[in-house]
This record gives structure tokens, C-alpha cells and sequence, in this order.
């Protein structure tokens, strides 16, 4: 299993970059951290001509707290994600992903931008790029575009980046005062692929009523997912049994998962109503202490 | 490789490995794990899956831990690598942690040691307090087919508190 | 920790002497070897499961940047000998079969073509460019399918894809049944699974000017040594018959040797009726041209062209290297034709594929009992898919022989029967993995909950009224072989009883499920045959006795150090600490002064076992014993000349040879060496082949603890007890190692590991990705209590390598089922990951 021959580039500007993978386009793929890409080669399950390594592009490493975002350049390792405190404070759902991903071994290679244009529905990133309505920046010798993270995944490792483009940067707004977050996920081994996990932000209003929420699925799908009949049965509600009941029943209702030989689809529809439904009381139990402590 | 060496198929990398400033011509392709083995015949770095999940590949990368087969030698180009050969003494006494698994019989085979042991150095150097069970988490990318685990968790655990003190008791904690 | 405690080593966990050059990096495992000139293999692999081979068009491949030949299965062909089975069974058709795919290919992974290229990159490149067609045929992809008549055959000559079948009755099963009170049957299934140790398969075939060295990661090295020779000594008629008489002298030697072999044997060989034999050349007559040919062929061999073995570090194999491989083969015919070495390290998508799998069986039980739980007759339909080739030298047939003795285990049936059919599919190979009869104990073990529960007693009450207790031994198992008075199943039962607690575990268990939780326990109690009773052997085969013994070699060196010299080939079990550990405390010296030597063809004694058969501790430990026990008589003998004293007079004390109470009048065991050499007198040397002398059982109960998630099926374990009894241990650490890694590959077996193929013998898990190797977060601390039976055996060691294997599925799928029993959930099936949980609950539908 040895990496099959390509032509190597590592461009150190931006411009340069943008210009090579505007050159080669579908023959080229673009390396940074690799923990994606190098596997798929090792298998020979793809064969690019030439490799683009991002790893000396200046520019691309932004890791930080911006006008009401959090951006990460193309750059920034899982690692870096997970170790800095901005995150933890300003965009929680992303810090709340990185235990879930692979091992800390992969973490310190793998990035944050590799993981979304790989756009594996099992992985974490995309649910979470999709929960916090980010916003994917790529540019290509054409000109920057900002896209949105509901128009960016489009199937199975399949995303809206044209072949001349490079993901610079994904910018995830900034959470929202008195929003609670949970990443949950029910995989075969630590660390392995989720069969389920639900990316999950909530915020109630002063009576308690539930005014914001996003739940993003992943592993139940040709690629990660809003449960918006879930969201919709739980927004202007407050978190009762009831409430918690129903927006399972939604999502199982909305879902239409695959089977592989981890988990079969009536598991994946099953066992994502289960992670909903304990994401969902542990939230209310949180919330029920907060009160109580405030009362 | 920094200058202006664009569109290559063989590169010229300078490292420094276990210490020693490395500076060869590679081809791009080569992985990180193959260069070492191959061309530095540093083999104390196991192949063990190529794909990335197994850890038996498992180097410090600038102090972190890497899975070498899946990066490609020319990535590491100006990084400083620690493997398995670089953590005893020169005179051949094993590092703490070394001895540590030598005293708890840690390993059967031991094809997977060079992972573990490089895995667990870097939490003695990160210097984290940790339960039995955040270490069983942290070590649970690399594979042991022989120990079902134990050993190399009490080799590990025993290192670490001779670093730096008791591991945390979740042991009165309730599930 | 306590290596300088001479004469007091066994028993202690003294540190392993392998240890320090594996911790540093410098072990040297067949992927670090690198010799000059050295060029590289790739095998073109079958992407389909059942195909016929039109063509195979290799020429853009050998004109591919590196490559230095290549070889498809035809060119192949004409270079080696097929594979043949020697251990023929009475009713086993085994096909003959080559190197490479010829006509064509019979599983996903066949290997169809080789390339050799000075890089491992650049062979793999060229497979790109072979160009193979294909006419597909109709796979055979289930073992249901494999049973149907209509199905198409892997090997029409066997007219069948039943490859052997066979029924073995003890006593009047017929009548038993028909008068017990309750009879009750079972269809157990187990799934394909894979040994999968964290080093490949692999080897360097090295030619040098005077000799071939293969350099492998094998469990058995002289074994290996000769399948090589038979395979790649292929040669035309005239040229055999003119070695063979050049070769007159070892002509001559081999008839001798041929003749005392038969005359040391004469008793087991007389027990073969060769009905193996005879049916087998009534289906395939060109099985007989095929054995003259490679008989004649390796006989005609230049001596200096026998391939020589050498084994260095291996990284695992729990049975998988015992098996020389196609791979090798073809590897060492390439090197030979090429005049050049070759080195083939098999990739992790190569091993998964076509490394070697096992365990896919089913157990159909019955059991008659009584009122009282007694248990009358067993009777047991067993089916084994062997997949696509059989295992060299031997596999799943004669693997069914050792379940048909061990499935009654140490209960009481006064009738048995089982039925065997093993069967051809279009899958990878069954290989040996740990305990490779294992699914007897688990399907009885279960079977046994299964009957408690519908008799309303308790999982160990039946246990305990059917097993035999030491007031009954010795007594001989209705299949055989003698259990002997120190067969103390029962005892580990009622210590892990105890240990349980069950009661207290009930009231919290009920407690448990009040509030929606799902506890279980779940007991396994089996014995082992480590080496078994000098009965054994005949029980599982007429003339099984002829490969018992395990031959050891002590030397007194020069430098005053003592060689042991073994064929077993350890990988992980620590071997050159603990056969040195004996061999020391024999001798009176420290455990620095031993070295034990294995490995390399040229230096260690012949022998086909290898290690395997958890043959290290008992044979080879107690072969150590008597051949050290021997020389230390030699070296005593020689001292005592040398210090002019009587023999009775010397002693061997921390390494030094001294005249009784006088330290002071001692000399050190290079002095002796010294004085053997100069009187010009052979090296003091034993060699011993040990029998196991009453050789005897291993026996455990295993107590697994599971708590069962509800809503997501998955398990975990938060207790798992063993109670075992090996006799005496050698070195703790080493053995409850052996114990926790078996134990550990029981969990992914019913929890985690599945060699998966669709309906169709599609390969569908060829990374770790899809083949789940349990991690730290799912293997439980595992608490290991040893009983020591007292005995009188001279070298009371038995193996352990196997059993932390055989009895885990047992006790984890009972501890599954008990904590589903109220919801009316019987478990058959050892394959139960977290969709099969809630399936089984009710939960979910089952899926397709």
C-alpha cells in the first residue's frame, strides 16, 4: 500500500496557489493536513496527478475571534481548535466536536477546512459547519465566494467547491448569550465514525421557551443534515417530556438512513431519535439547575 | 525544497531526527514512515495498517504525535522527528517510560510498541492530570492485538505518576 | 525485576530478556530485513469472487518503470508444485491447488499474477497495468448456498462443494434420546473472523552464492522450510532422475531414515486404514501423479538447495503464520527463477482479504436431559465453511477432529454424536486462531444456559450437577481421552461461583431493571488439552500420536553460557525468558547465563508443531526442564574430575560449580567448557524429544459481567473474572498475559469483529475501518485467579495461550443473554453488535 506517483507543489502565497489549482483544476487536489486525502491514496481509491501542499501558504493559518465570527484558515489543525480557549468561549458546538474526532494523533495533523471539503457525512465538522450556519470562504484566480454551509455539502463526499477553488477559511458566527450546545455521537469503538451523532444548539428564552435551535445529524445520510421538522417541533416550546417526545418522533419521521455493516437503517433512524431525546433532557436538566440555582 | 522547487516528484528534505540533522533527496511520494524505515533504516517505526488507524507508525512531529504513514516524508521537511531509537539514553538506558513498560511487562509482540510508547510519551510531556480512564481514551488510537490492554495501561500509569504524581481516582465516582 | 534470584525463577515474573531490544527499536522483524540487490512483490489480487481466467495480458507491466518480472499463474505453474494435503481424512476431498490462480479464481483476493519491481511502489504501480479477463461465474457466497445441490462447484472433481463429511457416535445416542424427559435443539451460528495480529504476513526469500534464506514471520519454521522445498523444487523427469542418482548417498540416507520412521512408528501408522487416501485419488486420480512428482522432485534436491528458514521478532499471528502460504511460495519460486532476492511484505488490505479467517460455523444442538438437569446425550451438527482453498498444511478438517473430542467437555453424556460437513465457498481460507475448535465450548456452554433457564435451574447449578468432580477421576470422556486426577474444572466452577456473588448480582439486577437497566452475568467453564493426556492424540486421529513430542537441545557454549536451542517459534509469548527460566533454575545459574535460540532452520532441532497448539509452556517448557536437567548431569560429571571430588560431592550454586559446603573449591561452567575442549572431547550437549510425560488439562471458568444500553444496544462490561489452573506458572505476568490478550480477542469477537462479505462472497471490510479491532475503551480489566491443583508431574506446566479465547464468547453471549432473558430473548448467534442487540430486544426490525 504505498502512495501512487504524483507531482508535487508547495506554493508559500496565496495567489500562487489559487493560480496552480486554477491551472490544474480536477487534477490536482489540495494537501494540508492529509489524514483524508493520504489514506484514500494509500488504498489507491484516488489518484490525483498533482498534489497542492497549503502547509507554507501564508495567510491561510487564522485562528481567531473576528467581527462577531470565529475563523479558521485552511491551515488550523483539529488540534489548535481543540487547545484554544476562544473556541471553547466563542463557538462551543466546535469546540464540543473535537474529542469526537478520530484521535488526538490525527487531530495533530488534520484540519479544521481538510475535514469540511472532504465532506464525509459520518464526520463531525460538516454537521457542525451546518448547526452554526457557517460560512465557507473559497477563492480561485476568479475571485473569493462565500458559501454558505447549507449550500455547500452536496452528497456523498461531494461539495459546491468548483475544481479551482480552495477553501481558505470557514467562519463560524459567534454564539449567541444563553445558548447551550452538546455534540453527541453513538459509534462502534471510541473514535471510530459515528453510527449516529447529532450536533445539537439550543437557547430559551427568559420563560424558558425554546427560541433558537439548530440540529445537524450525521451518519444518517449521503451527507450530514438539518432535522428541520425536529427544530420546528421544538421552537416556541418549552423542554417538557411532551415537547421531547414529539421532536423525536419528527426526526425519526424525516429520516432516511443508509445500513452498512455497522449499523442497519431502522438502528441509525432508532438510535438518532435516542441521542435527540438524551441530548434534549440532559438541556432541560441543565436548564431546571440553572433555575433552581437562580431561585 | 523551500526555495522555488514547484511541480516535483523527488525533493530534498533536511529534518532533524532523534537529534541528528537528516538532509536527503526523496521522492514525493515516500511516506514519512517509509523514509524513515527505508531510507534512514530507522525500523523501530512499525507499519502496521498504512491507512492511518492502527498508531503502530506513531512518531513525535515537533513534539506531537503523528501517525508517519500518513504523511509524506517532504511534509516533514524542516520539522524535528523523535522516534523510537531517540528515547533511551546514548548509553542505552532506557527512557522512564521504557523501563516502565519493561518492569509491567507491557508487551507481548510488541509490534505495536513504538506507537504506545511514543503515544504515551507525549501525555508525561503534556503533563495533564488524567484518570485511568482518560488514559485508556487517550491511547485508543493505537492497536494491541496481544495484551487486551492492561499491561500497557499499568506501564503507562506507572510512568506517569512517577513523572507526575497519582493519576486522578474516578474510582468512588458514580457512573 | 528479580532476575539475579537463581534457582527460584519459575514462578516468578521475572522481566522478559526479549524486552529491552524491543522497547528501543531494534527488534528485527521481517519487514526490517535488507539484503543486497534486494527487489520487491506485489500480487495482482482477484477483485471477484468466482470467475473463470480468459486471459491475462501482462505486457504494458512489464514494461512499467522498475519492474523486473512478472509471472502469471500459468508461468507460475510451470516453476513450482501444487499444494497437496498429506494429512488425508477418511471422507476430505482437499483440491490440489498452485501458487497463483490458473484456470481460475475462487475468491476476492486470489492471487492471479506476481510483479517484482526494484520498489514496493513501483510493483504496485505495474499491477495497474495487467490486464485480466474474466467470465464470471455464480459465487457461492453462504454456507446455505454451499449445501444446495444445485449450486455451482469451487472443485467439480469433488462433485460436491461438501468438501468432508463425517459422523462419529459414542455410545447408544438413539436410545438415549428417545428416553430422556426433555430434549431440546439449538442452531448456533458464528460469524467469519480474522486473527489479524499488528504485523502482516511476509518474508525475504535471500539468495546468496551458497545458499536460499527465507526470512519469515512463521509460526513454524522447519514446516515452512519444507512446503518451500516441495513447491519450488519442480523439475523435469530427466533431470529428477539424474539428481537422484547423483544423489545416492542421500537417497540412501532418506530410505533409512524413512525406515526407522516407519518401524518408530509402526503401531500409530497400522491404526490408518488410508481410507483418506483412497478417497481422495477416487475423485482426483492426477492427486497421485502430483505427490510422485513432488516427492521425487524435493528428494532429488541438492541438499545446499533446501530453502534454509530464519525467523527474527514476529509481530503476533495467534495461529495465522502456522500456515506457509501461497504468497511464500510463489515469493521463493520468483526468487529462485530471478536469481535474486525478493522481498514481499503483505499490505493490512492484502491480510484482511486474504490473510486468513476462521471461525465461520454453525452448531446445530441437541441435548436430552432429564427432570433433574441431568444431561443424558449431546448430539451436534456441525457445518465449517472453509472457504475457497484449504489451509496448508492443514485446516478446518482437522480442526473439526479436536471438536469432536472436546465438545462433551467435562460433563457426563453417556451418549454423543456429531456430524460434520465442512464446506467450500467462494471466500478467504479458514485459517488457525486461537483455540481453533473453540465454537464447541461456546455452543455448549450456551446450549447449557439454554436448558437451565427452560428447566428453571440456574446457569451454574446445571454446571455443577453434570461436570465431573474429583471424587469421579480419573475417568475417561465418552469421546476418549482420559480426564486425570488433576482435572479441576469443577473447582474453578465453584471459585468463580463464589467470586461472582451471584445472589447479591441478582438483587441488583432486578433492581437494575426497575429503573431500566440491563444487567447479566454469564458463566463458561472449559478444559483444554495442553497438552492433553498421553490418550489424546488417539482420540482425535488414528495415529494422531506420531507428531507429539517436542525435541530440545541445551549446549554448554564456550564462554560458559547454556543454549537452548527450540523449533518453537515465539511471537509475543515471551518464550526466551521463560524457557530460560527453567533451564536456569535446572542449572543453578542466572538467567543471564541462558539464551534460548529459535528461529533459524540451521540451528534448531527439526521439528513440524512450531508454536501453536499452546504446545510452548507445557512441551517446550518442560522439554527445557529435562534437556537443562541432563546437562547440568554432564557439566557435574566433568567438574567433578576437574575439582577431584565424588559427583555425589558437587553442587551448582549461583552459577557456580563447588564441592558440597565449600564455596570456595567451586569452578564456573567456562571452566568446564574449557576443560571439555581441551581434553578434545564433544561439546556437553542434551537432546531431548519430550512426550508431556502425563501431560494433562488446562481448565477455566470464565464470569463475564455485562450492563446492556436499552436504547442504543451497546454492551459493556464492567466485570470479567477468569479463574484458570495451568498447573504450575512459570511466570505469572507471562501467563495472565496470555489469559487478558485471549480474553480481549473473545470481546471483538462477539462485540466488534466481522469479516464481512455480502450474499454474494463480495469482500465488504478490507481496512480497520470496516474490521473493528477492540481499543483500550473496550476491553475491561480482566481479574485472574489461579488455582495450582497439587500433582506429582515432573514439569507441571500447561499451556495457556488459547483459553482466555475459548471461553470469553461463552461467557459474554450468556452474560448478553441473561440480561435479555426477560424479555424472552434466546441468543445463537456469537456475532452481537449493537443492531443485533436491539433487533434481538425488539426494538427495531430486523434488517435484511
Amino acid at each position: 500500500m504505498k502512495f501512487p506517483g504524483f507531482v508535487y507543489h508547495r506554493p508559500t502565497s496565496l495567489d500562487e496557489a489559487v493560480e496552480l489549482i486554477g491551472r490544474l483544476g480536477g487534477d490536482a487536489k489540495v494537501l494540508a493536513g492529509g489524514q483524508s486525502l493520504l489514506p484514500v491514496m494509500a488504498l489507491r481509491l484516488g489518484q490525483p496527478e498533482h498534489l497542492v501542499d497549503i502547509s507554507r501558504v501564508s495567510g491561510l493559518d487564522v485562528l481567531a475571534h473576528d467581527d462577531g465570527v470565529v475563523r479558521v484558515g485552511a491551515r488550523v489543525t483539529h488540534a489548535q481548535v481543540e487547545d484554544a480557549p476562544m473556541v471553547r468561549r466563542y463557538a462551543p458546538l466546535l469546540a464540543d466536536a473535537m474529542p469526537w474526532i478520530a484521535h488526538r494523533t490525527v487531530r495533530n495533523r488534520g484540519t479544521v477546512c481538510g475535514s469540511l471539503a472532504h465532506g464525509d457525512p459520518a464526520a463531525e465538522l460538516p454537521a457542525i459547519a451546518l448547526a452554526l450556519d457557517a460560512s465557507l470562504v473559497a477563492r480561485s484566480v476568479r475571485g473569493e465566494r462565500i458559501i454558505a454551509a447549507r449550500d455547500f455539502f452536496e452528497g456523498f463526499l461531494t461539495t459546491s467547491l468548483a475544481p479551482d477553488e480552495l477553501l481558505c477559511e470557514v467562519r463560524f458566527p459567534v454564539v449567541a448569550p444563553g445558548t447551550v450546545t452538546l455534540v453527541s455521537e453513538v459509534s462502534r469503538r471510541h473514535g471510530d465514525y459515528a453510527m449516529v451523532g447529532l450536533a445539537a444548539s439550543l437557547r430559551l428564552d427568559g420563560a424558558g421557551s425554546i427560541d433558537d435551535v439548530a440540529l445537524a445529524l450525521f451518519a444518517v445520510g449521503s451527507t450530514a443534515v438539518r432535522a428541520t421538522k425536529a427544530e420546528d417541533a421544538l421552537r416556541g416550546r418549552t423542554l417538557t417530556p411532551d415537547t421531547i417526545a414529539t421532536a423525536v418522533a419528527a426526526l425519526r419521521e424525516e429520516l432516511d438512513p443508509p445500513g452498512d455493516n455497522h449499523a442497519s437503517p431502522a438502528y441509525r433512524r432508532h438510535v438518532a431519535g435516542v441521542v435527540l431525546a438524551r441530548t434534549l433532557q440532559g438541556f432541560a436538566a441543565d436548564a431546571a439547575a440553572i433555575s433552581g440555582d437562580a431561585a | 525544497m523551500s526555495t522555488n522547487e514547484i511541480g516535483s516528484v523527488s525533493a530534498a528534505v533536511s529534518l532533524t531526527v532523534n537529534g541528528t540533522k537528516v538532509e536527503r533527496e526523496v521522492a514525493v511520494r515516500t511516506s514519512l514512515a517509509d523514509f524513515l524505515r527505508e531510507d534512514l533504516r530507522l525500523t523501530g517505526t512499525h507499519l502496521g495498517c498504512e491507512h492511518g488507524v492502527c498508531g503502530a507508525c506513531t512518531v513525535l512531529l515537533d513534539g506531537a504525535a503523528v501517525r508517519s504513514c500518513l504523511m509524506l516524508a517532504v511534509q516533514a521537511d524542516g520539522t524535528v522527528v523523535t522516534t523510537i531509537e531517540g528515547l533511551a539514553a546514548p548509553d542505552g538506558t532506557l527512557s522512564p517510560l521504557q523501563q516502565s513498560f519493561m518492569d509491567h511487562h507491557g508487551f507481548q509482540c510488541a509490534f505495536c510498541a513504538p506507537g504506545f510508547i511514543l503515544t504515551a510519551q507525549t501525555l508525561i510531556d503534556r503533563g495533564q492530570s488524567l484518570s485511568r480512564d482518560d488514559l485508556r481514551s487517550e491511547i485508543s488510537g493505537n492497536l494491541c492485538r496481544c495484551t487486551g490492554y492492561a499491561s500497557i495501561l499499568d506501564s503507562i500509569e506507572a510512568a506517569i505518576t512517577d513523572a507526575l504524581g497519582p493519576l486522578i481516582d474516578t474510582s468512588g465516582a458514580s457512573k | 525485576m528479580r532476575a539475579s534470584l537463581v534457582g527460584k525463577l519459575v514462578g516468578s515474573s521475572v522481566t522478559r530478556k526479549e524486552d529491552r531490544r524491543l522497547l528501543i527499536g531494534k527488534g528485527a522483524y521481517v519487514a526490517d530485513v535488507v539484503v543486497d540487490g534486494m527487489v520487491h512483490a506485489a500480487f495482482l489480487r482477484s477483485p471477484h469472487p468466482h470467475a473463470e481466467i480468459v486471459r491475462v495480458d501482462v505486457a504494458k507491466a512489464r514494461r512499467s518503470p522498475g519492474v523486473v518480472a512478472v509471472y502469471t499463474g500459468e508461468e507460475m505453474k510451470a516453476k513450482t508444485n501444487p499444494f497437496v494435503n498429506f494429512a488425508m481424512l477418511a471422507g476430505l476431498y482437499s483440491p490440489v491447488f498452485w501458487p497463483l490462480a490458473t484456470d481460475r479464481v475462487r475468491m476476492v483476493g486470489d492471487p492471479v499474477a506476481l510483479v517484482i519491481a526494484t520498489s514496493r511502489a513501483q510493483a504496485e504501480d505495474a499491477l495497474e497495468h495487467i490486464d485480466v479477463e474474466y467470465r464470471l461465474l455464480r459465487p457461492v457466497g453462504t454456507m446455505a448456498a454451499a449445501l444446495s445441490p444445485g449450486s455451482e462447484q469451487l472443485w467439480p472433481k469433488n462433485g460436491s462443494n461438501v468438501v468432508y463429511e463425517h459422523t462419529d457416535t459414542f455410545g447408544d445416542v438413539d436410545a438415549v434420546f428417545a428416553s430422556a424427559e426433555h430434549v431440546f435443539t439449538e442452531r448456533f451460528s458464528s460469524h467469519r473472523q480474522s486473527n489479524q495480529p499488528m504485523e502482516t504476513r511476509g518474508c525475504v526469500a535471500e539468495v546468496t552464492p551458497s545458499e536460499l534464506v527465507f526470512h519469515s514471520a512463521t509460526q513454524s519454521a522447519h514446516s515452512l522450510r519444507w512446503i518451500l522445498a516441495i513447491g519450488t523444487s519442480r523439475a523435469g523427469a530427466v533431470d529428477t532422475l539424474k539428481a537422484l542418482k547423483a544423489n545416492r548417498v542421500r537417497l540412501k540416507s532418506f530410505g533409512k531414515s524413512a525406515k526407522e520412521f516407519l518401524t518408530a512408528n509402526k503401531d500409530e501408522l497400522s491404526k490408518n486404514d488410508n481410507a483418506g487416501m483412497i478417497h481422495q485419488v477416487r475423485r482426483d486420480p492426477s492427486t497421485l501423479r502430483h505427490i510422485g512428482r513432488l516427492f521425487s522432485n524435493t528428494l532429488a534436491l541438492d541438499a545446499r538447495r533446501l530453502p534454509r528458514v530464519v525467523a527474527g521478532d514476529i509481530g503476533g499471528a495467534f495461529g495465522v503464520k502456522g500456515h506457509p502460504s501461497r504468497e511464500d511460495v510463489a515469493v521463493c519460486a520468483a526468487a529462485i527463477d530471478l536469481g535474486r532476492s525478493v522481498k514481499w511484505i503483505e499490505d493490512r488490505v492484502e491480510h484482511l482479504t486474504v490473510g486468513g479467517t476462521a471461525r465461520d460455523e454453525t452448531i446445530t444442538m441437541s441435548m436430552a436431559v432429564d427432570n433433574g438437569g441431568h444431561i443424558l446425550g449431546m448430539r451436534a451438527d456441525l457445518v465449517v465453511d472453509q472457504g475457497a482453498y484449504p489451509a496448508v498444511p492443514f485446516g478446518a478438517p482437522l480442526f473439526t477432529r479436536i471438536m469432536k473430542v472436546m465438545m462433551p467437555g467435562t460433563y457426563r453424556p453417556k451418549a454423543f454424536e456429531l456430524r460434520t460437513r465442512v464446506v467450500a465457498t467462494n471466500k478467504a481460507h479458514y485459517v488457525a486462531y486461537r483455540g481453533p475448535w473453540a465454537n464447541e465450548t461456546w455452543a455448549r456452554e450456551r446450549m447449557l444456559d439454554i436448558v437451565a433457564r427452560r428447566l428453571g435451574m440456574s446457569a451454574v447449578e446445571i454446571r455443577l450437577r453434570n461436570m465431573y468432580g474429583p471424587d469421579e477421576l480419573p475417568v475417561k470422556m465418552i469421546t476418549g481421552p482420559t480426564l486425570d486426577v488433576e482435572m479441576s474444572a469443577k473447582a474453578t466452577l465453584e471459585r468463580a461461583n463464589a467470586l461472582a456473588d451471584v445472589d447479591v448480582f441478582r438483587t441488583a439486577q432486578a433492581q437494575a431493571r426497575e429503573s431500566g437497566r440491563l444487567l447479566g452475568v454469564g458463566f463458561a467453564t472449559f478444559h483444554e488439552a495442553a497438552p492433553g493426556p498421553p490418550d489424546y492424540a488417539d482420540a482425535l486421529l488414528p495415529g494422531g500420536g506420531m507428531i507429539s513430542s517436542e525435541p530440545i537441545r541445551t549446549v554448554l557454549e564456550a564462554d560458559g553460557q547454556v543454549s537452548v536451542f527450540t523449533q518453537q517459534v515465539p511471537h509475543g509469548q515471551s518464550h526466551e525468558t521463560t524457557f530460560a527460566q527453567v533451564a536456569a533454575d535446572e542449572l543453578g545459574v542466572p538467567l543471564e547465563q541462558i539464551t534460548v535460540v529459535f528461529g533459524d532452520t540451521n540451528r534448531t532441532p527439526f521439528g513440524l508443531m512450531g508454536t501453536g497448539g499452546s504446545r510452548g509452556g507445557p512441551m517446550a517448557g518442560g522439554g527445557s526442564m529435562f534437556a537443562a536437567r541432563d546437562l547440568r548431569k554432564q557439566i557435574i560429571d566433568q567438574a567433578a574430575g576437574l575439582l577431584e571430588a565424588a559427583v555425589d560431592d558437587v553442587e551448582i550454586t549461583d552459577g557456580t560449580i563447588h564441592v558440597a559446603g565449600v564455596p570456595a573449591r567451586g569452578i564456573s561452567f567456562a571452566d568446564v567448557a574449557g576443560a571439555v575442549r581441551r581434553e578434545g572431547k564433544a561439546e556437553l550437549a542434551s537432546s531431548v524429544s519430550y512426550d508431556g510425560g502425563r501431560g494433562g488439562w488446562v481448565q477455566a471458568t470464565h464470569v463475564c459481567f455485562v450492563e446492556i444500553d436499552a436504547d442504543t444496544g451497546m454492551v459493556s462490561i464492567p466485570r470479567y473474572v477468569v479463574v484458570e489452573d495451568c498447573g504450575d506458572l512459570i511466570n505469572p505476568a507471562v501467563v495472565d498475559g496470555q489469559i487478558r490478550g485471549g480474553v480481549a480477542q473473545g470481546v471483538g469477537s462477539v462485540l466488534y469483529e466481522k469479516v464481512a462479505y455480502d450474499a454474494e462472497a463480495n469482500f465488504q471490510s478490507s481496512t480497520f475501518i470496516d474490521y473493528l479491532i477492540p481499543t483500550a475503551t473496550e476491553i475491561p480489566a480482566v481479574e485472574i485467579h489461579h488455582l495450582q491443583t497439587p500433582s506429582d508431574k515432573p514439569a507441571n506446566f500447561r499451556g495457556v495461550g488459547e483459553g482466555g479465547m475459548i471461553g470469553a464468547p461463552a461467557a459474554i453471549t450468556n452474560a448478553i443473554e441473561d440480561a435479555l432473558a426477560h424479555l424472552g430473548v434466546t441468543v445463537t448467534e456469537q456475532y452481537l453488535p449493537p443492531t443485533r442487540i436491539l433487533e434481538l430486544m425488539g426494538v427495531i426490525a430486523r434488517s435484511a
